[in-house]
């Protein structure tokens, strides 16, 4: 067959009209799911989050000297539940805002390198679809990565050892309550995961550059994390959005308090709004240029 | 029916830079109009206005007589096509790139993926291919298979003969007047004079961000210059005198040999024909300039500096 061989397919009304708002950010959710299942980079991200806390188990196992600097380190050889608590107590605020940065920081910045914005941009999508679908996935991503490294952090842990795990005020925390600590532990970073989400969004967007978009979402985690060595009021602590990370740390005490989890849920909502509007704003009246 | 595509004073500054000036396009139903112009004329932001990847500064765009604002989600329903050359995800195959199109475009056009593969020549070994690997001529073709899927009713195309084959462009052209024969309009951004003379109901000029003449193709040849000819004789010199002593027809020496004769096609019959009467053998003749080529040339040279007249033509 060729070009001209056949009539092309007629025109049969507007599609978008009956699947546009919701439907139509769902619609570009699922395209973008079905781009990121396509890279390699993302597959062996999601391999090494369900092999690595196995590794690390390996690693400890080996080792006799435990990592006593962090939270429930000194415990890693008595207890199973030590060791996702020191996973996350010493790789959650470095590890999860790379992990959420490299989707997120690239889902747009991506097509700019590419130059398929004019491609998908002049298909059946309003701009207001392709940048909410856009930013479902990458938050998709984040979310789906911080449960499985939930289940598998836990059941690492579970592998390595059943037994009561001493908690933050001393207290020794039998293992049926420490196995949904340790959840809502993991579950408690993600506020903070999806503020850094919108921050790297923000920063793909802005830059239509992914090694900003990516690299500056580290940068500033770990800036963060310079920021809080300093002596800073309270509220300044409090404002920044690497620390409610570190809000589980009351989960653990005797008796619990939640007030730092709490606060931290505002501070992640304020830096989740201020970052994807600012995104959007930009994203919405910009003029589409070519691949460099 | 109202014109399908209705562009009125659409101005756009980049900067200090103004790719548009006040620019005007009017596309009926069924025709397919050329868009002209050198490089930097504004083709390419004009192509870009029309699918909304460039927001104008001034002025309105209407597609099937509804603005953007009007139309809302629904503002490229039935528009297909491409600006520049079409770009797709290089890590998925081809057949995989019209199925996330076709996620987006929603409807029925998930199954018409097969068919504009076909009709394209991706069928097989290519669309599964990562596109990656494609050649310049493959993206065109998945572009325009790109553009099948969509249904379209206006089909918006930047150089889409980049890259193909003879066969391939042939093949293109006799699709782009077929689509117009069932009612597809049709705008193509071409350097390619010939293929606009050939294809092209009507055409614009383009020429630093401003339309210098715009109207029904005939209308457009009427206005041109005369074309121009190469010729070469037994006699160059001679054949010089025989024009200088005829209306109509001016004759210089060419920079590769023979004669760059300006003449319309009559006057060129009459030179001819005196020639043969002065036994001045034609050994050689050919049109250099098409009258369309010849107006684009006219309107458009030193395009880089403002055109300070423009030549509105209509039929």
């Amino acid at each position: 067959m060729s070009l001209a061989a056949e009539p092309w397919p007629a025109y049969a009304g507007a599609t978008s009209a009956r699947t546009g708002g919701v439907a139509g950010a769902l619609a570009v959710w699922r395209v973008e799911l079905v781009k990121l299942s396509g890279k390699i980079v993302i597959r062996a991200i999601i391999a090494l989050s369900v092999i690595g806390p196995f590794l690390v188990v390996g690693f400890l196992h080996l080792q006799s000297a435990t990592p006593g600097d962090t939270p429930f380190g000194q415990w890693v050889h008595a207890s199973g539940f030590a060791i996702p608590m020191t996973i996350l107590g010493f790789g959650g605020q470095w590890i999860l805002p790379a992990l959420t940065g490299v989707v997120a920081g690239d889902i747009y910045s991506a097509d700019d390198h590419l130059g398929t914005w004019k491609t998908i941009l002049t298909r059946s999508r309003g701009r207001a679809e392709l940048f909410a679908g856009k930013f479902l996935a990458a938050a998709t991503f984040a979310v789906t990565a911080l449960l499985v490294l939930t289940v598998t952090d836990l059941l690492a842990g579970l592998a390595a050892g059943r037994s009561p795990v001493v908690g933050l005020s001393g207290q020794l925390v039998p293992a049926g309550h420490a196995t949904w600590l340790v959840a809502a532990s993991y579950l408690s970073d993600l506020p903070p995961l999806l503020g850094f989400t919108a921050l790297a969004v923000l920063l793909s967007v802005a830059s239509r550059n992914s090694v900003v978009g990516i690299g500056g979402t580290v940068v500033i985690g770990v800036l963060f994390q310079i920021v809080t060595l300093a002596n800073l009021p309270q509220w300044g602590q409090q404002a920044l959005l690497s620390t409610p990370f570190m809000s589980w740390h009351g989960f653990w005490g005797a008796p619990a308090f939640y007030g730092p989890f709490l606060w931290s849920l505002l501070t992640c909502a304020a830096w989740f709004a201020a970052c994807s509007a600012a995104a959007w704003l930009i994203f919405r009246r910009r003029t589409i240029e070519a691949a460099a | 029916m109202g014109p399908v595509v209705e562009v009125r004073g659409v101005t756009k500054w980049f900067g200090e830079t103004t790719a548009l000036d006040e620019v005007d396009l009017t596309v009926r139903g069924g025709d397919v109009h050329g868009l002209l112009g050198p490089n930097g004329a504004g083709k390419t932001t004009l192509l870009s206005a029309l699918f909304g990847l460039v927001l104008p500064d001034e002025g309105t765009i209407r597609l099937f007589g509804r603005t953007r604002a009007q139309a809302g989600a629904g503002w490229l329903d039935g528009v297909g096509g491409f600006v520049e050359t079409p770009r797709f995800y290089p890590y998925l195959s081809g057949r995989r790139n019209l199925a996330v199109l076709a996620g987006l475009d929603g409807g029925d056009a998930a199954s018409l993926i097969d068919s504009a593969l076909e009709r394209a020549g991706l069928a097989g070994p290519a669309a599964r291919q990562k596109v990656r690997g494609y050649s310049l001529g493959m993206r065109q073709r998945l572009g325009i298979a790109a553009a099948v899927i969509r249904r379209p009713r206006l089909l918006i195309l930047d150089e889409p003969a980049n890259g193909m084959d003879p066969a391939g462009i042939r093949d293109l052209r006799a699709a782009l007047r077929r689509v117009a024969a069932d009612g597809v309009s049709v705008i193509l951004s071409s350097h390619d004079m010939a293929q606009v003379e050939e294809i092209c109901d009507s055409a614009t000029i383009l020429s630093a961000g401003r339309v210098a003449a715009a109207g029904r193709l005939d209308a457009l040849r009427a206005a041109a210059p005369d074309p121009v000819w190469r010729v070469r004789t037994s006699d160059d010199g001679r054949a010089l005198s025989v024009a200088t002593g005829l209306d109509g027809v001016k004759a210089a020496v060419g920079d590769g040999g023979g004669l760059v004769v300006h003449a319309a096609q009559g006057e060129m019959d009459s030179y001819v024909l005196a020639l043969a009467a002065a036994s001045v053998a034609l050994r050689g003749l050919e049109l250099d300039r098409t009258p369309l080529e010849a107006l684009f040339f006219q309107l458009t040279d030193g395009a880089a500096k403002p055109v300070a007249t423009t030549a509105e033509v209509t039929s």
